[in-house]
């Protein structure tokens, strides 16, 4: 093709990847998260001794339940401006659908798993090529938003039981408090544990990546990152130089 | 019995030598000093007539701290109608009289003194009696029906209730309660649910009481106490959404018919005991999943940093290479 030659000379060291709002939404994310886990994980295991020494820690239980209803409200908030913020970017037409660069899943993520696996395993040595967002971290994103549903939602209900007790018939009393008592509990756990695992290692523990991705400073990436972890987006912005190789 | 009796007596004779030390600094009333001298030094048992077996010690130290650490021993115990001594032959009131023969089973050891506390607690002593806990000792005569010892303690170390030593303060009211109500065999014997512990540990209000919270409720405070009723009684504060609705109503404001389902002792039902499964096998599934990408994951990386990396640094050359030209 005729621009890889010049193509080059046009390729920028870094590209922005999350502009600012993104970024702020994102540390009241984890902040919020952090302060959740610690404050609850002591409320669901409180028949644990060390769980009373906890919750001391954190002023006590009535300030610890405080704490976290505040931390609660805050990140529902920040997720609701998120998709506020993600429907003036559409509207304003600055966020476009591009199999390159959506969140959306696609088939291909499909095949990228079983692509991943397999290179993984040693049966081929090539890897998937990733758009902007891997299917590993749209898996991370979408965790997220399920979580502010199932979680989130039943957060709010537990933190506001009179105000959201109108929303329910009362033939649903016997049964309404213990279902989203169980959904809170047993999600904020299965939430815990992803991030624990899933986040730590794709953005953090990953030999190329430790001690951190430092993009939720920054909110940028080097075009040479871009290249080998994003290969598809890098291709959408600088050419497909990737491609005519490959032939 | 003899060995005890034989030590009793001997430890008779050692506090007649002790006594200046005890009355001197003993506050109690005369009559409970004069009591106390000897069964302040008695150790070991002994079995009443009735079959009651009783502890022949009596802590000088616990019962003066206690709140009726100033009451002379024969205010409660103002009969004897089968003990060693002879009895204070104290004209027995006919309200006693009727009290300690309805409570005869209940109080085995001395049925005038347990009735005794009617004497200055009498308004209290009259709603525990209409309780479900007074009527099962007044109507079906059961020995193992709580009173105020079961409760309170003692007989002879009863403190206050805002005392953090009472087993009804709040920090120990739960754990008294469950003294019956986590039995077994009582649990059997009544027809009370089994999971009544369990399921108040586990609510938000017991999770809370178990992190210290100061103001989470105790068992007493949506059941009552004195005047405690059967859930199936009318009036019991829990009885019925009505009931509920003005109990819940008093600490969480504007509670309905919806809200008051929220703490119950009852099982999960389907719907929750369902979807928590679902949601296990979701957990599972996912951590699974999780867990096996990222451990293959890492192993594949450090397999590429280990042994491929210098296949990569030729690839890489070769790239360059390729670009220049």
């Amino acid at each position: 093709m005729s621009h890889t030659m010049s193509a080059p000379k046009n390729i920028p060291a870094e590209i922005e990847r999350f502009d600012l709002i993104f970024r702020i939404q994102h540390v009241l994310m984890f902040t919020t998260f952090l302060v959740l886990s610690f404050t609850g994980w002591g409320l669901k295991y409180a028949h644990v001794e060390v769980s009373s020494w906890w919750i001391r820690i954190w002023g006590g239980a009535e300030t610890a339940g405080i704490i976290h209803r505040v931390a609660g409200v805050t990140m529902l908030l920040d997720f609701i401006f998120h998709v506020g913020y993600l429907i003036y970017l559409t509207a304003q037409g600055k966020l476009k659908f591009r199999k390159e660069t959506t969140l959306i899943p696609l088939p291909k993520d499909i095949v990228d798993v079983v692509q991943n696996f397999m290179y993984f395993l040693g049966f081929t040595r090539k890897k998937p090529r990733f758009a902007k967002f891997s299917y590993a971290q749209k898996f991370d994103y979408w965790a997220v938003f399920w979580g502010m549903f199932i979680i989130g939602f039943s957060g709010f209900a537990l933190a506001f039981p009179i105000l959201v007790s109108g929303l329910f018939p009362e033939s649903t009393s016997g049964w309404i408090w213990q279902l989203l008592g169980i959904m809170h509990s047993d999600e904020a756990l299965l939430a815990i544990v992803f991030i624990l695992f899933w986040h730590f290692y794709n953005e953090h523990l990953k030999p190329e990546i430790f001690p951190m991705s430092w993009v939720w400073i920054t909110g940028k990436i080097s075009t040479a990152e871009l290249k080998h972890r994003h290969p598809l987006e890098y291709d959408l912005h600088f050419g497909g130089k990737q491609e005519e190789k490959e032939v | 019995m003899k060995k005890n009796r034989r030590l009793a007596t001997a430890l008779t004779a050692f506090a007649l030598i002790a006594l200046p030390g005890i009355s001197g600094s003993g506050t109690a009333h005369a009559d409970a000093t004069s009591c106390l001298l000897c069964h302040n030094a008695m150790s070991g048992k002994a079995t009443t007539a009735s079959g009651a077996e009783i502890e022949l010690r009596i802590n000088t130290q616990v019962f003066q701290a206690s709140a009726h650490g100033s009451m002379a021993c024969t205010e409660c115990h103002q009969a004897f109608t089968e003990n060693p001594h002879a009895a204070p032959d104290l004209a027995v009131s006919d309200d006693l009289k009727k009290l300690s023969s309805i409570i005869g089973k209940k109080a085995k050891v001395d049925p005038v003194a347990y009735s005794a506390c009617s004497t200055c607690h009498s308004d209290v002593y009259q709603s525990v009696m209409g309780s479900v806990h007074g009527r099962n000792i007044a109507e079906k005569g059961a020995a193992d029906g709580a009173l105020c010892l079961d409760c309170h303690g003692g007989p002879h170390g009863i403190v206050k209730s805002s005392d953090e030593n009472s087993p009804v303060h709040r920090k120990h009211v739960v754990a008294t309660c469950a003294n019956c109500h986590a039995d077994e065999k009582l649990a059997a014997k009544y027809g009370h649910d089994t999971n009544i512990m369990e399921s108040y540990n586990e609510s938000f209000h017991g999770k809370k009481y178990t992190l210290g919270h100061t103001k989470a409720p105790t068992c007493v405070n949506c059941h009552g106490y004195h005047d405690i009723k059967s859930k199936s009684d009318p009036a019991s504060p829990v009885f019925g959404t009505v009931n509920k609705t003005t109990t819940c109503g008093n600490c969480h404001k504007g509670a309905n018919a919806t809200f008051v389902g929220a703490i119950t002792h009852k099982p999960a039902g389907p719907i929750p005991h369902y979807a928590e499964k679902g949601l296990i096998i979701l957990t599972m599934g996912t951590i699974a999943f999780t867990i096996a990408h990222v451990l293959l994951e890492a192993y594949s990386d450090i397999r590429d940093v280990v042994f491929r990396r210098k296949e990569e640094e030729e690839e890489t050359k070769n790239e360059s290479y390729n670009e220049c030209a």
